[in-house]
């Protein structure tokens, strides 16, 4: 089942003489329980693919549908809330808001549609991501992976219909990237989480089923990992 | 969002708050303390008007008291007050007073009608009716006081939105990473918008309810000043009372709160709007958008200097309310300190020094004419008095031919150009206005040994002066003569009285005047002569004469007055001795009003001080939201610009040269507002020196470089401090820290 579709997407930079394409036509598919790596050099384009995907960035052409939801049709409000309950992000840098506590990082996306979080899924994700034991813990009191893994769970509390990870392992050990995408397999395997990874480290891509390559700004390489292996 | 993320950021963020709690609390202050004036300006013109014009709204004629009972039974009167004629008049004047001013104008004609009188010939307290916002068509007079306060509070509203919202963007932006995750994980704008409204709202609730408290007090301060400045002795003026009404309060409140709401909605609708990308990539650091060299700082300071001023630009917008507020508070109090230097200098030169040994007491005694005044001598024999003049004026004309005109006035045009209202031109000549000073007989025989005249009771003497009207200083006129000089030996001066200038019906007898002398010399009085009608002829004329030609000229002002000399080097306190006896001689059969030249000279520099306080403490006002916004923009220094050091550290720049960065920043944002106000004060001070014709010299003897150079200093040293405040929290930066911890995006 199909749960993101990208037809002729397109995004430029600038204007005039000094316009810069980012993204150039990309066409891509991805069904649901999918766990694709989308790797590509610096500057390719990978990053912005995922601002288009996630409905923080808007393409200059082309559709990009998920979930049945076409996000070009969407507002502020409804990007937002599209966000909220349809897309969970997880940054290199982590992002949490560094006043609020692990339970109130990971709870945030809830917290923001005046939702009870579910306790028992709640429960599972801590636990299952190793940090049951850091809830009334400040980012700044906790390591880069346990940081990670507080960004992973927050994406991962609304059941999003899929994940997007953008070189998660990026400022990690090689120990805390290993369990990061041993996490993201899990919940990928256990919970049917659709995911899209960005990375540049082709180790971390072949962890992936299907392993996408974009070069200035298209895809040019789209395989399984058996195939490639 | 307030539960889960604004009550714990604010709660462990106080610092970063403070510009915020602080433009509140001086927003909610000066609309307070402007309230609590005009309210009380209201009140007090409310009193004035019941005082002089009487408490009632509206006022009929009525044929017979019959009627009176009918009119208290309508159920919109609340009273009645009936004055009953005295000269045996059948009508009868009520006074009505409504329970509803609103209902009074269309009430008054139906009561008028039902009590037999003519509803046009109902009268109202329109300028009473006015105070309550009751306004008849009948009414044309302009009554300002609503609208000029509307537009007031207006003016201050806009001012303090256009100030204060930076403070609130400061505070905002500060968080524009954290609001751009928030917005990447779901927020919608609205749900960003209102938790910003709310964290204002939050923010500003005590400082707004201070600052209200406050402005309460200050308005409560300056009511009593203004007692005290004012005096209650002057004329036409009854103690100011201070008064409060709840309806204020929530008037002040909600226009306060309507200010601080639009403050804070304008950079929070910004804010909302961005999206999440533009949000998270602006991760809080200062950037420059375009290179521009800061070439004074650069070479006063070097690379230093480079450094702060590519600083200060890059923090523009997050200084603007520091920028624009230190400005305008300088400027307003150096051209304040100015103004009130050379008003003080014009005033004791063109008033106090001037009349020096002119008077000591002035006392008017109304509704009195000096031919029928019996207390003359006892007056002037008061053993505390060196002289005491008791005079009246009177209007006259007098017609000047050309022959007699001499040849300096003839010089500059003569009456050419000389206003209709003044000067009438005749077939004989021209009717020029002859103001007649009437003096007591000893005063008048002593001011003719003083120039030199024939001790005489049966003539004039002439002030034969006319200034140079082509020569616009008023300080330092040109005089010559009026008159020719062979008309000097012409020995009477034909007086008419003044109604026969206009040439309407009325006296337009002529009565031929001895004159004793022409003269430059006038009597030693508190009186200015030809200022505003530079044309007059002046006539000074015994009483004893005076009673000979009074039938034919009359004119006569309603007053007398009477011009002290005290002795030489008398204190306040024997001239107060000595106004409290001529006070004492002049009984109740007159009214007298009397002014005390040292007392004047007392309460004319308290009020000179009462109001440069009072200028001062707005001047002060608006400095403090400069310095707020300072304090708030270095205590965000850390996570502003912690980058920016650490790459200045990690490039080999000592902590040394950073404070000293810190030290030229600072140096920059006072000195700017004194280099803008400098030429504009110069130019300001040179244009009043010009309309006042006062010399440059004497300015700078008493120019205010002390308080403008403590208003200054103690600009500088806030600055410093919040300065030295950032450096402290800055110093502790780790750059390898720094560095590492870089953003996604």
């Amino acid at each position: 089942m199909e749960i993101l579709r990208c037809e002729g997407v397109c995004k430029v930079y600038g204007s005039g003489s000094n316009q810069t394409a980012a993204l150039d036509g990309v066409d891509l598919r991805v069904d649901k329980g999918e766990f694709v790596a989308l790797m590509g050099a610096s500057g390719s384009g990978k990053s912005t693919l995922l601002h288009i995907l996630g409905s923080v960035d808007r393409p200059t052409g082309g559709r990009v549908i998920i979930d049945g939801t076409d996000l070009a049709g969407l507002n502020q409000t409804q990007s937002a809330i599209f966000r909220r309950r349809k897309v969970g992000m997880v940054y290199q840098f982590y992002n949490l808001i560094p006043t609020l506590t692990v339970r109130q990082n990971i709870l945030m996306p809830l917290a923001l549609d005046r939702k009870k979080p579910n306790e028992e899924y709640f429960e599972k994700v801590v636990v299952s991501l190793g940090i049951a034991d850091k809830l009334e813990s400040l980012p700044n009191q906790l390591s880069g992976g346990q940081q990670q893994r507080t960004a992973i769970a927050r994406s991962l509390i609304y059941r999003p219909a899929i994940l997007l990870a953008d070189e998660p392992t990026g400022n990690l050990d090689q120990k805390n990237s290993k369990e990061i995408i041993d996490l993201l397999k899990l919940s990928n395997r256990n919970l049917g989480q659709t995911i899209l990874l960005i990375t540049h480290d082709e180790k971390i891509a072949l962890e992936a089923e299907r392993v996408i390559t974009l070069e200035d700004g298209r895809i040019i390489d789209d395989r399984p990992r058996r195939e490639e292996a | 969002m307030w539960r889960e993320y604004s009550k714990s950021y604010l709660k462990n963020n106080r610092s970063s708050s403070l510009s915020v709690r602080i433009a509140a609390f001086l927003s909610a202050l000066l609309l307070s303390l402007l309230c609590g004036l005009f309210y009380n300006a209201w009140k007090y013109e409310i009193e004035r008007i019941e005082l002089e014009e009487g408490g009632w709204q509206s006022r009929i004629v009525i044929g017979s008291e019959d009627k009176i009972e009918d009119i208290k039974n309508f159920a919109s009167v609340k009273d009645v007050i009936v004055n009953r004629p005295e000269d045996g008049r059948q009508e009868i004047t009520v006074d009505l007073y409504f329970y509803d001013y609103g209902s009074v104008l269309e009430d008054t004609p139906e009561i008028a009608a039902s009590a037999g009188s003519s509803p046009e010939m109902a009268t109202y307290n329109y300028a009473l009716l006015a105070m309550y916002l009751i306004r008849s068509p009948q009414d044309t007079a302009p009554r300002m006081v609503f609208p000029l306060f509307l537009l007031i509070m207006g003016m201050a509203s806009f001012s303090l939105i256009v100030i204060i919202h930076n403070s609130f963007a400061v505070s905002m932006n500060a968080r524009i990473h954290q609001f751009g995750i928030f917005s990447s994980i779901g927020a919608t704008p609205r749900q960003i918008r209102t938790c910003l409204l709310q964290e204002a709202a939050a923010l500003s609730a005590a400082p707004l309810l201070l600052g209200n408290v406050s402005g309460i007090g200050i308005s409560m301060v300056f009511i009593q000043m203004s007692n005290s400045l004012l005096r209650n002795d002057t004329a036409g003026r009854h103690k100011a009372v201070f008064g409060y009404h709840p309806l204020v309060l929530a008037v002040t409140l909600l226009v306060t709160v309507i200010t601080i709401w639009i403050s804070a909605w304008i950079p929070a609708g910004k804010l909302s709007r961005l999206t999440p990308l533009e949000a998270i990539k602006n991760a809080g650091e200062l950037q420059l958008k375009r290179k521009k060299r800061s070439r004074i700082l650069s070479m006063l300071f070097g690379i230093e200097g480079e450094l702060a001023g590519n600083a200060l630009r890059a923090q523009k917008k997050a200084l603007r309310t520091a920028s624009l507020s230190l400005l305008f508070s300088f400027m307003a109090f150096v051209m304040m300190q100015c103004f009130f230097t050379l008003t003080q200098i014009s005033t004791r030169e063109t008033y106090f020094e001037r009349y020096q040994y002119a008077w000591d007491i002035m006392v008017t005694v109304k509704d009195t004419q000096i031919d029928t005044f019996s207390q003359i001598e006892s007056l002037q024999s008061l053993s505390g008095a060196q002289s005491v003049i008791v005079y009246q004026k009177a209007d006259a004309a007098r017609l000047i031919t050309e022959d007699e005109m001499s040849e300096e006035m003839k010089s500059f045009g003569g009456f050419l150009g000389a206003p209709g209202q003044y000067v009438i031109q005749t077939p004989d000549g021209w009717l020029v206005n002859a103001p007649l000073v009437i003096l007591d007989d000893a005063s008048f025989l002593s001011y003719c040994g003083q120039i030199g005249a024939a001790a005489r009771l049966d003539g004039a003497v002439v002030r034969n002066v006319i200034r140079d009207v082509t020569n616009p200083d008023f300080r330092h006129p040109v005089e010559v003569p009026y008159l020719k000089t062979d008309y000097d030996k012409k020995d009477a001066s034909n007086v008419l009285a003044a109604a026969g200038r206009s040439g309407s019906e009325g006296r337009t007898e002529t009565v031929q005047v001895p004159v004793l002398a022409y003269t430059a010399e006038v009597p030693v009085l508190r009186e200015e002569y030809a200022t505003i009608d530079y044309y007059e002829l002046v006539h000074f004329l015994p009483v004893s004469f005076w009673r000979q030609i009074k039938e034919q000229i009359g004119g006569t002002q309603d007053d007398i007055r009477i011009c002290v000399l005290g002795r030489e080097n008398a204190d306040l306190e024997e001239l107060n001795a000595l106004q409290g006896e001529i006070m004492r001689l002049l009984g109740d059969a007159a009214i007298a009003e009397s002014e005390n030249r040292i007392q004047e000279y007392e309460a004319n520099a308290d009020m000179i001080w009462g109001m440069k306080t009072i200028f001062g403490f707005f001047c002060i006002l608006l400095a403090l939201i400069g310095i707020g916004n300072v304090f708030s923009n270095t205590s965000g220094f850390v996570r502003q610009r912690k980058r920016e050091f650490a790459r200045y550290l990690s490039v080999g720049m000592t902590p040394q040269e950073i404070r000293r960065m810190f030290c030229i920043e600072a140096f920059a944002l006072v000195v700017r507002p004194v280099l803008i106000t400098l030429p504009a004060a110069a130019a300001a001070v040179w244009y009043m020196l010009r309309a006042g014709y006062v010399e440059a010299s004497e300015f700078f003897a008493e120019a205010p470089f002390l308080p403008i150079a403590l208003f200054m200093l103690s600009i500088a040293a806030a600055v410093s401090a919040a300065y030295y405040l950032g450096w402290r929290s800055v110093r502790k930066i780790n750059p390898a820290e720094v560095l590492r911890d870089d953003t996604m995006l």
